[in-house]
């Protein structure tokens, strides 16, 4: 059972792709929190809705590809150029002028880029793991290596060690590869969000993430490689024109993006860096309880109206 | 001695009539508080401005009548216009362009002109029990007084002192009725003695002028509602639901017209920021933070839980040397039970200058703290040391400690503080329980206050109020102090009650102490070694050796200076007599007199060597020298500073226990008797009942159980 459910959820039809959305609650200011990836939907975001939506009107929308969303195998409807629509379409049919955007690693692509283009509708930004940092100063040697092997031949590789108890080695990157998605994108998710949850004990926090891996294939990955995407200058100036509050939350063990990436994306936002010591890419589900607060007190600090009694 | 002092003191005139203010330098933006004159003045905010002048710029400044400021007695002198243009004037002296206004009673009123009339330079507003008029209710019995205001009145009571001829004759009587019915919380006899000493350097002709001086020029309900509803400044209020004052309903009345926020303390009354200072100074903050700040959290780490350290914080009493070296000896047991445990120190001079020689971490906002030896001994004259009332005109200075305490402790999320008499903790802990993170662990080598014969009733009945609180404190938030550590054994407690009504110190402490005897820190050398040590420290075969030492507060002069006289007297009676007198840090050795035989150190290295092998000591009653001795079964003689409970009732008891050392009280003897005394004692045989050498230990298997 869901600690709570949406207020109310509706579809918007953009561009013949539809966008499943829901609001939670209906006092304060609202809280977009972004989707990511759509390797897994908004359901991530579930140890944050009930708490915040207790003192925050929360929206939150799928990608196309998961959840609720329509499944649409084009490139064009995919990515950070689709997103700037469906953000501001959910924003819009939401009735919402303006709203506090939080992202969990691709999100911050989308919230940096929303941020940029449209600076009013925006009362600032959270970036969780944000990805957008790796952007910024051209690809990793693990990202090198993924775009020079993404289309190579089906890698045979030994089934991901987590789903008994195990770690994977670092080689496992080529998992990250069309065909093995096409063939086995449930191996591919255990190895992917083992390495999101390096904490002990995230036994629960992985085979939620798989789980929500299973309601995507790898069909819909693959488009979603092939769309459009900004450059580093793009996200450069992106970062540079964000002119609301920001906070960076960022673990010091994220090997998805390590948080170097995020100390550069601080420095060109003028953001606030939270450091989560011995965190991975994923803290909002492994350590909720100070991300909540994190959040909370962010939005109370940008965007709450001054209220209070004790 | 007061917590912090101001950078720097101005006086404007202004019509004649001068204006004080005082300037604390910071960057970042500037408090302006404004207290209620001429009832009182600018130390009416001594619990926020140590606090407060970390974070911002202060100014504060005493109204018309009363503090450093002119005392005029014209009612035309005190109306609103005359306050308002001071307020202004005080900014201009200290080129303040714009400030958040922290105003106390009617002290907002004038602030809420200054917002109207100057709206660039007031930023925010922080209300605290805001005097205004017209708003909420007003109590009764200040309507009843306003009708009876220029009557001639025969013996007037109670509220009818609030009268314009009762004023005058009657000031005393009357300020200390309004401040005795303003000050609804109970315990708050230190609050009620500051706040009738600043009402009364006024006099009652400014105070009748001062309230009859508003009226003059005093807006319209509908003016002033008006001023209100478009203030267009953050506006905080904090008003105490037992306010006999103001009434709560004006509090209320001003935040919604403001559109300000709203802090109801209940259970406090009209002096909440003397009475509950942790709260208003932390809702201050928090205020000012979110208003004037640039919206940002600073960049932080956080730790998860299973990735920290095991880490303690150590407050360690700088009240005396003693505290550090057996807490030292704590330390050092307690890694010993848990090699990873990382230990830092909030502590101050002069227990950081054994803690550095030791190696020890000494967090560095340490430096912040304002210095409590430095009060005692200012609070010291001759052998005289009122130590109770020491410790509570020390309020001010416990507070300011304690906020950075509490700061430092919300960012290094250590998992256990350890206190040794840390007073301010386990106190303002108690009154603020929400704020308690961690284990705490309370020292302590004494319980109880116990009143001087000297101090009389009015003693008698603060010591018991004290101790009332205490105990009350105990009963209702059990879960403050997780272990509390009885530095001694049962016997070392003083047999009698803690007051009238009030339970046996032994009882009570029994009931709520574990004990881990005495902790000397060292171990005494066995006769073997003591030889060993004598060749060590230097002292000759056929000498006999006396030690001679005060402390390190500086308090000691006036007993250094008589045994020194009486050294002529005793080398003539011991001719083998060799005398050291340690002069301690604060003591110029220079400024003493010298004979031959005699040496004066200002600085003796683990002077509990020296100690363990003399043949007389002539000390203090300090618990820490005293009982270095009787664990090394020294003779010597102890001159407890007149007025110390502590070292009268509690050190000499726990002596009496052991049979050790020769009480000799400092005023009845003479140079001679002193002579003499040195004589009788000196290398004389001594069996006191010994002392244990594992009290470190077991204090740290206590504690380690909490980790």
């Amino acid at each position: 059972m869901r600690a709570r459910q949406p207020d109310s959820t509706g579809r918007i039809d953009c561009d013949g792709v539809e966008i499943y959305y829901e609001v939670h609650g209906d006092e304060g200011p609202t809280i977009l929190l972004l989707p990511t990836w759509l390797i897994i939907h908004s359901r991530f975001w579930k140890l944050q809705i009930p708490y915040l939506a207790r003192h925050f009107r929360v929206v939150t929308y799928d990608s196309p590809g998961n959840g609720l969303s329509d499944r649409p195998l084009e490139p064009e409807a995919h990515g950070v150029y689709a997103h700037l629509r469906y953000t501001e379409a959910v924003l819009d049919e939401t009735g919402t002028d303006s709203a506090v955007l939080v992202g969990l690693s691709q999100g911050g692509q989308f919230g940096v880029s929303f941020a940029a283009e449209r600076p009013e509708r925006v009362d600032g930004l959270v970036g969780i793991g944000a990805a957008v940092a790796v952007l910024l100063t051209g690809p990793s040697e693990r990202g090198k290596y993924i775009m020079e092997h993404f289309e190579d031949p089906y890698p045979p590789r030994p089934p991901s060690a987590l789903r008994t108890g195990g770690r994977d080695d670092r080689g496992d990157w080529a998992k990250y590869n069309r065909k093995y998605w096409l063939d086995d994108l449930e191996d591919f998710g255990w190895f992917f969000f083992g390495h999101c949850f390096p904490e002990a004990h995230s036994t629960k926090q992985i085979e939620d993430c798989v789980g929500w891996t299973l309601e995507t294939t790898g069909e819909i990955l693959g488009a979603e490689w092939d769309a459009p995407n900004g450059d580093i200058e793009t996200y450069r100036n992106w970062a540079s024109a964000v002119e609301c509050p920001v906070l960076l939350i960022h673990g010091t063990d994220d090997y998805i993006v390590p948080i170097d990436y995020a100390k550069e994306l601080a420095r060109l936002t003028g953001a606030d860096l939270v450091t989560m010591e011995g965190s991975g890419h994923i803290p909002l589900a492994r350590d909720p309880v100070k991300v909540n607060r994190l959040i909370k007190d962010f939005v109370d600090r940008v965007a709450a109206p001054m209220v209070g009694s004790s | 001695m007061r917590a912090v002092s101001p950078d720097r003191m101005g006086v404007v005139n202004r019509d004649g009539v001068d204006v004080a203010y005082e300037v604390y330098d910071r960057e970042g933006p500037t408090l302006l508080f404004v207290p209620p004159a001429p009832i009182t003045h600018s130390r009416i905010f001594k619990g926020q401005v140590p606090f407060l002048s970390r974070h911002y710029r202060l100014v504060a400044m005493d109204g018309r009548g009363n503090g450093r400021s002119g005392r005029p007695t014209q009612a035309a002198s005190h109306t609103r216009a005359q306050n308002l243009a001071d307020m202004v004037a005080v900014m201009d002296a200290t080129e303040t362009e714009q400030a958040v206004v922290v105003a106390h009673c009617h002290a907002n009123w004038w602030a809420v002109e200054l917002a109207a009339s100057y709206p660039d330079r007031v930023r925010a507003l922080v209300a605290i029990e805001p005097g205004v008029p017209y708003l909420g209710r007003s109590q009764p019995h200040w309507v009843e007084a306003n009708e009876r205001w220029e009557e001639v009145l025969e013996d007037p009571q109670g509220w009818e002192l609030c009268n314009r001829h009762a004023m005058v004759t009657r000031h005393r009587d009357w300020v200390e009725f309004f401040f005795g019915q303003q000050l609804v919380e109970a315990h708050s006899t230190k609050q009620w003695e500051d706040a009738v000493g600043w009402a009364l350097q006024s006099t009652g002709e400014v105070l009748v002028a001062g309230e009859e001086g508003p009226d003059r020029d005093a807006p319209t309900k509908e003016e002033f509602e008006g001023l209100c509803r478009s203030l267009g400044v953050p506006v905080l209020v904090i008003h105490g639901d037992q306010d006999v004052c103001q009434h709560v309903d004006r509090g209320r009345a001003f935040a919604e017209l403001t559109g300000g926020e709203l802090v109801v303390m209940e259970g406090s009354g009209h002096l909440a920021l003397g009475r509950d200072p942790v709260k208003v100074n932390r809702a201050i903050k928090d205020f000012v933070d979110r208003v004037v700040e640039v919206p940002s959290m600073k960049s932080q780490t956080w730790t998860r839980a299973l990735d920290r350290r095991k880490k303690a914080l150590y407050i360690s009493s700088p009240i005396g040397l003693g505290h550090a070296r057996r807490d030292l000896a704590i330390a050092q047991e307690l890694k010993a039970f848990q090699p990873d445990l990382e230990i830092e120190w909030l502590a101050q001079h002069p227990v950081t200058t054994v803690l550095e020689r030791a190696g020890e971490t000494i967090h560095p906002a340490s430096r912040w703290l304002a210095s409590e030896s430095g009060h005692i001994a200012s609070e010291a004259s001759g052998h005289d040391l009122h130590c109770f009332q020491a410790l509570r005109s020390m309020d001010e200075i416990l507070l300011a400690n304690f906020m950075i305490f509490q700061e430092v402790l919300e960012e290094g999320n250590h998992d256990l503080v350890l206190g040794d008499e840390a007073w301010d903790i386990d106190h303002f802990w108690h009154e603020n329980p929400e704020l308690k993170q961690g284990s705490h662990v309370w020292m302590t080598d004494f319980v109880g206050y116990l009143p001087m014969p000297e101090g009389g009733e009015r003693e008698a009945y603060l010591t018991a109020d004290y101790n009332a609180e205490m105990i009350e404190h105990i009963a209702r938030f059990p879960r403050i102090r997780d272990r509390a550590i009885f530095v001694g054994n049962p016997d070392d407690i003083y047999p009698e009650v803690f007051g009238p009504q009030l339970p046996k110190i032994r009882d009570w402490t029994e009931d709520h102490f574990d004990f881990s005897g005495y902790i000397t820190g060292f171990t005494p050398p066995s006769p073997d070694e003591a030889e060993a040590w004598r060749a060590e420290v230097g002292f000759g075969e056929d000498e006999k050796v006396c030690v001679v030492t005060v402390g390190g507060s500086g308090v000691g002069r006036d007993l250094l200076e008589k045994v020194i006289a009486a050294y002529p007297l005793a080398k003539e009676e011991v001719p083998e007599l060799r005398m050291i007198a340690v002069a301690g840090p604060r003591i110029e050795p220079e400024s003493l007199p010298t004979h031959p035989g005699l040496e004066v150190h200002g600085y003796v290295d683990r002077l509990y060597r020296h100690l363990s092998v003399c043949d007389l000591a002539v000390v203090q009653g300090g618990l820490t020298t005293t009982m270095e001795l009787t664990a090394g079964n020294r003779p010597f003689l102890y001159f407890p500073l007149r007025n110390h409970f502590e070292q009268n009732f509690h050190v000499r008891h726990r002596l009496d226990q052991y049979g050790a050392g020769r009480h000799m009280a400092y005023a009845e003897t003479s140079v001679d008797d002193l002579a003499t005394a040195i004589g009788d004692e000196i290398g004389r045989k001594v069996n006191y009942s010994p002392v244990e050498t594992d009290g470190a230990a077991r204090a740290a298997r206590m504690i380690a159980e909490l980790i």
